[in-house]
C-alpha cells in the first residue's frame, strides 16, 4: 500500500511521456492528468489513514524487504503517528498545488507537470521510509525536480534563487551522509527500529552525529541563522513551488528532527536542546521583525515562515508529549495557512504581475470575496483561537513551560516565544492592510477580478481545515498520540540511564 | 421550570445572523435599498433579541434552580491524552455569566436597532451587521465559557470583530493621506495583542499548576492546595502557590489592561473612535472593554488567594493591590486628559477609559459586586452617551448637507465631531438633548440616577479599605463631573458657533426611541439593581424566598463571587460579599459631583467659547492643560516606541539580513570564496599537481571498485533500482535538454 502511495505518480509521469502515441497532446490533457494522478494519491492516502490504527505507537503498514543486504541496507517503509499527518499533508497540498498551477503555467506544461509528480514522489519517499540509506535517497531526489521548479519557471532572478536553493540544502545534507554511514557501518544496518534499538553503539559519538543531522535538517527547516536561501527561493519559485516549499518541503526538516535526532541520539538532544531552542526563539522574534519592513509580500510571507518554523522547533525541543504533538500539528497548520497565502499572492500575481505592496492597496472594493478569505488565512496564520494557528501555537507554548529539557526556568523560553504573538500581528495586520485596506487609488487594481470557480474551491479546501483544525482538533492529536507517548517514554528511558 | 438545554442557542443565533447577511445580506440591499437595509438590520437585530431572550429565560431558569450554576457541555476541543491536556467547548450557566449574557444582548439589542437608522445608505451596510453579529457571538462565548481558553477565545475574537468595526471605513483618509481608520484598528488589536500574551502565559501557568483550565476545578483546587500549603511542581520547575498565582494575577492585570484600556495599554481606545458611533457604543463602552473586568471578578478566588497570602509582587506591592492602583490611576489620569479634547467623542472616549479604571480599581479592592455593579450602570449611561453623541454628530452632518447644497458655503475641513463647532443644539435636537442630559447626570453621579449608586459603593470600599485609591477615585469623579458640564455646555447651550450647528436636525425615531429606552434605564437602574441601604435585608429576603421578583445585585452575585479571608485557622469563607454604605461618602461625592458640574456649566464654560476660534479657558491653566493635553503615553507610544521600532526592524530586515548577512557573507565571502578556490584548483592544481593525483587517484579508483563490487549482488531488485534511477536521470535530462 505505501509503495503503492510513493510510486503512484510514477504511473502520471508515464502516462504524460506516452499521451503523444495515443492523442493529441494538449496541455489542458496533460493538467488533467497531472490532477487525476494526485487526486488518487490523495485517495490512497486516505485509504492509508482508514486504515491506520491510532492505539499502536509503532510503525504501521510495514513493507520490508533486503536491498544490498551486504551492507544492511533495505527497502522499508512504514507509517506511524509521527508521520501520518506529514503524508497526507503531503498529498494534499500536492493536489492543490497542481490545481493552482492551472492558468499560471503557459510554458513548457508538460515538463512542469512531470517535475510536480516527481516531487510528490521524493516527498512521500522521505515521510515513509524507515531506512536511512533509502530516505536519504529520497531526500535528495526531492531537490532536482524543486531546482527545476524554481530555475524554468520561476521569476526574474530563478536561476541564482534556484542554484543557492540546490547548494545550500547539498551541502547541508553531506554531514548528514557521512552521519548515516558512520551509524550504518557500525551497527551493519540502515534500519532505524534497529539502530534506535542499538543506539548503544554509537552513543559516545551521538553528539557528532546529531549535530552531522541537525545541520541538514537546520537548512531545511530552516533555523535562524540558516535561513538565507529561503527569501530567495520563495520570492523567485512559481506559486505551486512556494506551496509545496511551504507546505511540505520545511515540514521534511521538523519531520527530520523528530524521526530521527531525538530517538536516535536521545542524550545529544536533551544537551543540545536548550541551545536549539535559543536559536528557536530567536527565530520566532527575528523572523517576525524582519517580515514587517519587507517590501514584497512573498517575501513577507517567506520570513514569517522562519517566525512560524521557530514554534515548530521549540515544541520539538520540549522534548514531551504537548510540545512535540503541538509541532507536529503546527507543521500541518504552517503548511495550510502559508500555502493560501502564497496560493493567495499567486492569484494577485496572475493579474498584476506584481509582488510589491507598493501596487497595490484598498483592493477589498475590488475583489471582496478574495479579501474577506485572505483575512480568514492571515488571522490563521496569525493564531486566532478558533482557527487552527492557536492550536498548535498553544500546545506548543504549553509543552514547553512543563519542559525539563529546558531546565527549572522554562518560562522564560515561553515567555519570550509569546512575544510572536504580538509581533505576528504587527507584520500580518500590516501587510493585510497595505494590500486590501486603504483607499482603491491605483486604476489597474480597479480591473481585478474576484475569485473564479477554480481558485474559490482551492480556497475553500484550504479553509475547512483551517476551520476544522481550530474547532475540533482532538481527531489530529489522537493520530498522533500514541506514538509521540512512546516515543517521549523511549527518550526518558534513555535518560535515565545516562549519567 | 428550567430550560439550561437552551443555553447554547444563545451563541446559535448570532451565527445563523451572521453568516445570512454575509452570504446574502448585500444582495437584498443591493436590489432595492429601502426594504434590504430593513431585511439586513432588522434580522440582526431579532437575533440580538433572540439571544436576549435567551438570557433572559436562563436568569429564571436560574432562579428556579435555586442559583446553582449549570455546565452544558458542547463538544471537546483540544484533547492530547498523552499530555492530559483536555479542554471542552462547555458553556457555564452562573449568576456571573447570565448577569453578562443580560448586559450584552440587552445592551446590544438596542445598538443594533439604532444602527438600522445611523448606518442608513452606508454602501456595505450588511457587513457591517455581520460584524455586529459576529462581535456579539465572541462576546457571548467570553461570558459563557466554562473555562479560561474559550473565554480567551472570545477575548481574542471581540479584539478582531473591533479591528474589523474600527476599520470599517477603511479607505477613509486623514489630512495627511494616511488610512486613520484601518490605522486605528491596527493599533487597538496590536495593543491588544500585547494583553493577550500575558493571558496565554497565564493559561499556561495555569495549566501546569492545575492541570486544567476549567474555572470550578481551577478556583477549587486553588483553594484545597492554599490551605494545606504545598508547593507547586511541573517540569524542574518548583514554587510556592502564592508566588504562582501572583505571577498569574499579575498577568491577568496585563491582559485586562489591554483589553479594558487600563494604563499603559489605553491608547488603543480613544483612536478607536474613529469606527461608526454605534461601535464604539457597544463595543468600545459597554461591552467588550468591560471584559478585562469580568476576568478579574470571575477569577476573584485567585486575587483573594495572593491577598490573604500577602505574597508581594517584586517584594513591592501585592498583585491585587497592584490592580487597585492601576484602576484608580488610570480614572484620574484619563478623567484629567478628558477635559482637554474638543471632539465630542475622544471626551467620552477618555470618560470610559477614567471609568473603566473604577471598576477596576473596584475589583483590584475585592469589591467585586461593586465593579459589577458600575459595570452594568455604566453599560447603560455610557451607551446613551455614545448614542447620543452619534445622533449629534448626525444632525450636524445633516446641517453641513443642507448647506453645502442650500449654496455655496462649503468648507471641505468641517469636523462635525468638533465641539467648537457646536452650541445651542438643545433647540434643534430636543429629544437628544433630554436624553444626553440624563446621560451625562447619571455618568457624573447625581442623586438618584444609575452611576450614584454604583460609583459611590466603589469609594465607599476605597474610604474603608484604601485611602490612597479613594483619594485618586474622588478626584476622577470631580474631573468626571466637570468635563461632562463642559461637554454640555459646549454642545447643547450657547449659541451656534457653525452654521452646521444652525441647520442641525432631530435624528429618525428609530435612532431616538432606543436612547429612550437607556435614559429609562440609566435613571433607575442603579436605584433597582442596589439599594445599598436595603441590600443586607434583600439579601435575606432572597435566602428565604428564592423565586423573589427583585434581586439586589449583591444576593444575586454572591452565588459566584466567593468571599473569604485567611485568618490563623486558614481560609475562613463568608457568608457573601460584604457590602458598605458610608452617608458621608455618599454626600461628600454628592457635593463634589454638583460643585463641578456647576463648576464647569455655570463659570468656566458659560458663554464660552463664543466663536469656533476662541481658545479653551482652561488653556490659560499652563501645566494641567499642556501636560494632559500632549497625551504623555500616547506621544510616548507614537514618537518613540514606533519610530524605534521601524528603525529596528528596517535595520535588521535591510540591513542585517540583507546587505551583511545575504550579500556580504553569503555572496562575497562564501561564494567568491569557493568560486576563487575552485579555479585555483582548475588553473594552479590541477597542471602543477596532476602526476601525484594521478597516482593517487588510481589507487583510489581500484578501492571504489572494490566497493561497487559488493553492490553487485546479482539481485534483481538492486538492476530495478538502478534502472529506476537511470530512468529518472534520464527524464530529467530530456526535459531539461527540451527547452
Amino acid at each position: 500500500m505505501l509503495t503503492i502511495l510513493t510510486f503512484l505518480p510514477l504511473l502520471g509521469v508515464a502516462a504524460i511521456l506516452l499521451l503523444k502515441f495515443f492523442e493529441k497532446e494538449t496541455d489542458e490533457l496533460i493538467r488533467r492528468i497531472a490532477l487525476g494522478t494526485s487526486a488518487i494519491v490523495f485517495v490512497v492516502s486516505l485509504v492509508v489513514l482508514i486504515g491506520f490504527d491510532t492505539s499502536v505507537g509503532g510503525l504501521q503498514m510495514v513493507e520490508h524487504f533486503d536491498w544490498i543486504p551486504s551492507w544492511g541496507i533495505s527497502y522499508y517503509l512504514g507509517v506511524d503517528g509521527l508521520s501520518i499527518l506529514m503524508v497526507l499533508l503531503t498529498s494534499f497540498i500536492s493536489l492543490l498545488a497542481v490545481a493552482a498551477s492551472w492558468t499560471a503555467i503557459k510554458t513548457q506544461v508538460k515538463q512542469y507537470y512531470i517535475f510536480m509528480l516527481l516531487m510528490q514522489l521524493g516527498m512521500m519517499g522521505v515521510f515513509l521510509a524507515q531506512d536511512l540509506f533509502l530516505f536519504y535517497v529520497f531526500w535528495e531526489f526531492t531537490l532536482i525536480p524543486m531546482y527545476f521548479l524554481i530555475g524554468i519557471w520561476g521569476g526574474s532572478n530563478r536561476v541564482y534563487a534556484s542554484i543557492k536553493f540546490f547548494l545550500y540544502t547539498m551541502a547541508g545534507s553531506l554531514l548528514m551522509l557521512l552521519a548515516i554511514l558512520y551509524m550504518g557501518i557500525t551497527n551493519n544496518t540502515f534500519a532505524v527500529p534497529d539502530l534506535i534499538a542499538g543506539r548503544e553503539a554509537f552513543a559516545d559519538v551521538q553528539n557528532i552525529l546529531f549535530l552531522g543531522f541537525a545541520i541538514a535538517f537546520a537548512i531545511k527547516v530552516p533555523i535562524f541563522p540558516f535561513h538565507s536561501w529561503l527569501p530567495d527561493a520563495h520570492t523567485e519559485a512559481p506559486t505551486a513551488g512556494s506551496i509545496i516549499l511551504a507546505g511540505v518541503l520545511l515540514k521534511m526538516g521538523t519531520y527530520g528532527f523528530i524521526r530521527f535526532n531525538l530517538p536516535l541520539f536521545p542524550g545529544a538532544a536533551a544537551h543540545y536542546a536548550p541551545a536549539i531552542a535559543v536559536l528557536a526563539i530567536i527565530g520566532i522574534i527575528y523572523g517576525a521583525i524582519v517580515s514587517f519592513p519587507q517590501k514584497d509580500v512573498k517575501k513577507l510571507v517567506a520570513y514569517s515562515s522562519v517566525s512560524h518554523l521557530g514554534f515548530v522547533m521549540l515544541g520539538i525541543f520540549s522534548l514531551n508529549e504537548a510540545g512535540i504533538q503541538g509541532a507536529l500539528l503546527q507543521g500541518v497548520n504552517h503548511g495550510l495557512s502559508t500555502g493560501a497565502l502564497f496560493f493567495l499572492v499567486g492569484v494577485l500575481y496572475e493579474q498584476r504581475h506584481t509582488r510589491m505592496f507598493a501596487d497595490y492597496g484598498g483592493v477589498w472594493k475590488a475583489m471582496p470575496v478574495f479579501s474577506v478569505l485572505a483575512l480568514i488565512v492571515t488571522l490563521s496564520s496569525m493564531g486566532l483561537p478558533g482557527l487552527n494557528g492557536f492550536v498548535g501555537e498553544f500546545t506548543i507554548l504549553l509543552g514547553s513551560m512543563g519542559a525539563e529539557s529546558l531546565g527549572p526556568n522554562p518560562w522564560i523560553y515561553t515567555a519570550f516565544a509569546t512575544t510572536g504573538v504580538i509581533l505576528a500581528a504587527v507584520y500580518l495586520l500590516w501587510m493585510f492592510q497595505r494590500v486590501f485596506m486603504g483607499p482603491l487609488d491605483n486604476p489597474e487594481n480597479k480591473k481585478l477580478r474576484d475569485l473564479n470557480g477554480r481558485e474559490l474551491a482551492i480556497m475553500l479546501a484550504f479553509l475547512l481545515f483551517i476551520f476544522w483544525i481550530g474547532i475540533a482538533p482532538s481527531g489530529y492529536f489522537k493520530l498522533m498520540d500514541s506514538s509521540v507517548a512512546s516515543l517521549v517514554s523511549n527518550i526518558g528511558s534513555s535518560l535515565v540511564v545516562m549519567p | 421550570m428550567n430550560a439550561f438545554g437552551l443555553a447554547p442557542l444563545i451563541l446559535v443565533f448570532p451565527v445563523i445572523g451572521l453568516l445570512l447577511n454575509g452570504f446574502f445580506g448585500r444582495r437584498f440591499v443591493d436590489a432595492d435599498r429601502k426594504t434590504g437595509e430593513k431585511l439586513s438590520g432588522g434580522f440582526a437585530s431579532v437575533m440580538a433579541l433572540s439571544s436576549f431572550a435567551i438570557a433572559v429565560l436562563m436568569f429564571f431558569s436560574l432562579r428556579s434552580h435555586e442559583f446553582h450554576a449549570e455546565v452544558i457541555n458542547l463538544f471537546n476541543w483540544i484533547v492530547v491524552p498523552s499530555a492530559k491536556l483536555q479542554i471542552p467547548w462547555a458553556i457555564q450557566v452562573d449568576t456571573l455569566s447570565v448577569t453578562m449574557m443580560m448586559v450584552v444582548t440587552g445592551v446590544g439589542s438596542l445598538i443594533h436597532i439604532y444602527a438600522i437608522g445611523y448606518m442608513h445608505g452606508d454602501p456595505n451596510f450588511s457587513r457591517f451587521f455581520t460584524y455586529l453579529n459576529l462581535f456579539l457571538f465572541f462576546m457571548l462565548i467570553l461570558v459563557t465559557g466554562n473555562n479560561f481558553l474559550m473565554l480567551f477565545v472570545g477575548w481574542e475574537g471581540v479584539g478582531l470583530c473591533s479591528y474589523l468595526l474600527i476599520g470599517f471605513w477603511f479607505d477613509r483618509v486623514d489630512k495627511n493621506g494616511l488610512p486613520m481608520n484601518a490605522n486605528a484598528g491596527r493599533k487597538a488589536f496590536v495593543a491588544n495583542r500585547v494583553g493577550d500574551l500575558a493571558m496565554i502565559l497565564a493559561m499556561i501557568l495555569m495549566f501546569w499548576t492545575f492541570g486544567t483550565l476549567e474555572f470550578n476545578t481551577v478556583f477549587q483546587s486553588a483553594v484545597e492546595l492554599f490551605e494545606e500549603g504545598h508547593m507547586v511542581h511541573f517540569g524542574l520547575f518548583s514554587a510556592t502557590l502564592p508566588a504562582v498565582l501572583t505571577a498569574v494575577t499579575a498577568l491577568f492585570l496585563m491582559g485586562a489592561a489591554g483589553k479594558s484600556a487600563q494604563i499603559p495599554l489605553y491608547i488603543w481606545l480613544p483612536d478607536a473612535m474613529a469606527g461608526p458611533t454605534p461601535v464604539s457604543a457597544l463595543i468600545h463602552a459597554a461591552t467588550m472593554v468591560t471584559s478585562g473586568i469580568y476576568l478579574i471578578v470571575r477569577s476573584n478566588v485567585l486575587f483573594e488567594i495572593v491577598r490573604a497570602s500577602g505574597e508581594l509582587l517584586f517584594g513591592i506591592v501585592s498583585s491585587a493591590d497592584l490592580v487597585a492602583y492601576t484602576g484608580a490611576a488610570t480614572a484620574l489620569v484619563a478623567g484629567l486628559i478628558a477635559f482637554t479634547q474638543f471632539d465630542i467623542k475622544k471626551v467620552l472616549a477618555y470618560s470610559t477609559v477614567s471609568q473603566l479604571g473604577f471598576m477596576i480599581a473596584a475589583a483590584g479592592m475585592g469589591a467585586y459586586v461593586a465593579a459589577m455593579f458600575h459595570l452594568i450602570t455604566h453599560a447603560f449611561f455610557k451607551g446613551l452617551l455614545f448614542l447620543g453623541s452619534g445622533s449629534v454628530i448626525h444632525g450636524m452632518e445633516h446641517g453641513h448637507h443642507h448647506l453645502a447644497h442650500g449654496d455655496d458655503h462649503h468648507d471641505d475641513d468641517f469636523d462635525p465631531q468638533d465641539m467648537r463647532t457646536m452650541g445651542g443644539l438643545r433647540h434643534k435636537m430636543n429629544s437628544t438633548f433630554i436624553v444626553y442630559t440624563i446621560g451625562a447626570l447619571a455618568l457624573s453621579g447625581i442623586f438618584p440616577l444609575a452611576g450614584f449608586w454604583s460609583k459611590d459603593e466603589i469609594l465607599a470600599h476605597g474610604g474603608e479599605h484604601n485611602f490612597a485609591v479613594y483619594l485618586m477615585l474622588t478626584i476622577a469623579a470631580f474631573c468626571t463631573a466637570f468635563y461632562m458640564g463642559r461637554q454640555l455646555q459646549m454642545v447643547f447651550f450657547g449659541k451656534p458657533r457653525h452654521a452646521a450647528a444652525e441647520h442641525a436636525e432631530e435624528s429618525s425615531p428609530l435612532m431616538v426611541i432606543p436612547l429612550w429606552i437607556l435614559a429609562g434605564l440609566s435613571v433607575v437602574g442603579g436605584f433597582l439593581l442596589n439599594l445599598p441601604f436595603l441590600t443586607e435585608s434583600l439579601a435575606e429576603a432572597n435566602h428565604n424566598h428564592p423565586t423573589g421578583i427583585f434581586l439586589a445585585l449583591e444576593g444575586w452575585l454572591e452565588h459566584s463571587i466567593q468571599a473569604f479571608h485567611l485568618s490563623e485557622e486558614g481560609i475562613v469563607h463568608l457568608p457573601h460579599t460584604p457590602i458598605v454604605f458610608s452617608p458621608m461618602v455618599a454626600g461628600l461625592s454628592t457635593v463634589l459631583a454638583v460643585g463641578a458640574l456647576l463648576l464647569a456649566f455655570k463659570l468656566v464654560y458659560r458663554d464660552r467659547p463664543q466663536t469656533a476660534d476662541e481658545r479653551d479657558p482652561l488653556e490659560k491653566i499652563p501645566f494641567v492643560w499642556k501636560f494632559f493635553a500632549a497625551l504623555p503615553f500616547e506621544t510616548l507610544f507614537m514618537k518613540g516606541f514606533i519610530p524605534l521600532f521601524n528603525k529596528a526592524s528596517h535595520w535588521l530586515g535591510h540591513t542585517l539580513d540583507g546587505t551583511i548577512w545575504h550579500d556580504f557573507v553569503h555572496e562575497r565571502v562564501i561564494r567568491d570564496n569557493f568560486v576563487g578556490f575552485a579555479s585555483f584548483s582548475a588553473d594552479v592544481l590541477d597542471t602543477n599537481g596532476v602526476d601525484g593525483l594521478v597516482n593517487g587517484s588510481a589507487k583510489a579508483v581500484k578501492r571504489l571498485a572494490n566497493l561497487i563490487r559488493r553492490s553487485q549482488t546479482g539481485y534483481a531488485r538492486n538492476y530495478a533500482l538502478s534502472v529506476f534511477l537511470g530512468a529518472v536521470a534520464l527524464v530529467v535530462y530530456f526535459v531539461y535538454m527540451a527547452n
